[in-house]
């Protein structure tokens, strides 16, 4: 039985896996990867580890794929642009590293072959909420702490991030090199070419704001 | 005949290898993202099968950080990604190379 579930859910993975790398579209991608992540929690319960599959559907499948649809259709780009010209020696290479990882993993696969055993099927209480509440909070009481560290840290740093940055008007746009979209500079001549600067003040003399130099008062 | 632990293994290294083609093959950024988010499954599945096998609950909380992780990697990742098509128009990775020689 469950080796019958095994091959079911390892199936779906693995098609889905492969459907979320050939899809075009970005959006047909989530919806596979979020299959993959369905089949795995269910092997997760084939394994003993109920907590850790509710975990996954919640978290994965439901607040971190929502958050890339979310994203996905805020910018809303349907497919990926015609690949362009590459340099001439990149394929071949790709397909050399490819037969290397592939050696390598058969390599894995061969070596774990040699060490036969089955999974054992014995009652315990391993993968229940409660054994893994006294872990986290006993054993492994450091390690949490310090991933909530890491949440916090990436609540500022996703809103820093999203921040629009004050300094420039709120529709300048000038990257790091201090190039200008000439769109900005003359609405009538939207589109996509830039127009080279030095500097970023120069940049900002171009867009007609005003811009403050870091060093000059400390902003 | 029960799931052999090398079952799961190999399960999880071809997850994983689809993953780290995606991350190659692909060049739009939300894309990439998706199949990172990919090979962490592949890594998670690789505790839980070894925390089952050992019937040690260690494997568990390692997946648990490990998806908190993920969490905190999508939100500033996600940030990332809407900074990159604010300021480029494009999500193609190619275009982003600034930084490059």
């Amino acid at each position: 039985m469950t080796t019958i579930l095994f091959i079911l859910f390892a199936g779906l993975a693995i098609g889905c896996a492969i459907a979320m790398v050939s899809q075009s579209n970005p959006l047909y991608s989530a919806i596979s990867l979020i299959g993959v992540f369905v089949a795995l929690a269910s092997l997760y319960v084939t394994l003993a580890a109920p907590f850790i599959a509710a975990v996954q559907v919640i978290v994965y499948a439901g607040a971190i794929m929502v958050l890339v649809i979310f994203v996905i259709m805020l910018l809303n780009v349907e497919h990926e642009e015609p690949r362009r010209k590459r340099l001439r020696f990149l394929v071949p290479a790709a397909i050399g590293m490819a037969a290397v990882l592939i050696g390598e993993t058969a390599f894995i696969l061969y070596s774990v072959q040699a060490t036969e055993s089955g999974v054992p099927r014995t009652v315990s209480n391993v993968g229940l909420t409660q054994s893994i509440g006294v872990g986290l909070f006993t054993q492994y009481l450091l390690p949490f702490e310090i991933t909530s560290v890491l949440l916090l840290m990436a609540i500022v740093g996703a809103m820093s991030l999203a921040r629009r940055n004050t300094i420039l008007s709120s529709t300048a746009r000038v990257v790091p090199g201090a190039q200008v979209l000439a769109m900005d500079i003359d609405p009538a001549r939207a589109g996509k070419e830039t127009v080279e600067t030095e500097t970023t003040a120069e940049a900002a003399h171009l867009l007609g704001v005003e811009f403050h130099s870091n060093q000059e008062n400390g902003e | 005949m029960e799931p052999q632990l090398s079952w799961y293994l190999a399960l999880s290294a071809i997850l994983f290898t689809i993953g780290v083609v995606g991350v190659i093959i692909k060049r739009n950024v939300i894309a990439m993202f998706m199949c990172i988010e990919l090979m962490l499954n592949a890594v998670n599945l690789t505790f839980i099968a070894f925390s089952s096998y050992f019937q040690d609950v260690t494997g568990q909380l390692f997946v648990f950080i490990v998806m908190t992780v993920a969490a905190a990697e999508a939100a500033v990742g996600l940030g990332i990604i809407i900074t990159i098509f604010r300021n480029r128009e494009t999500l193609d990775v190619d275009d982003a190379s600034i930084l490059k020689l």
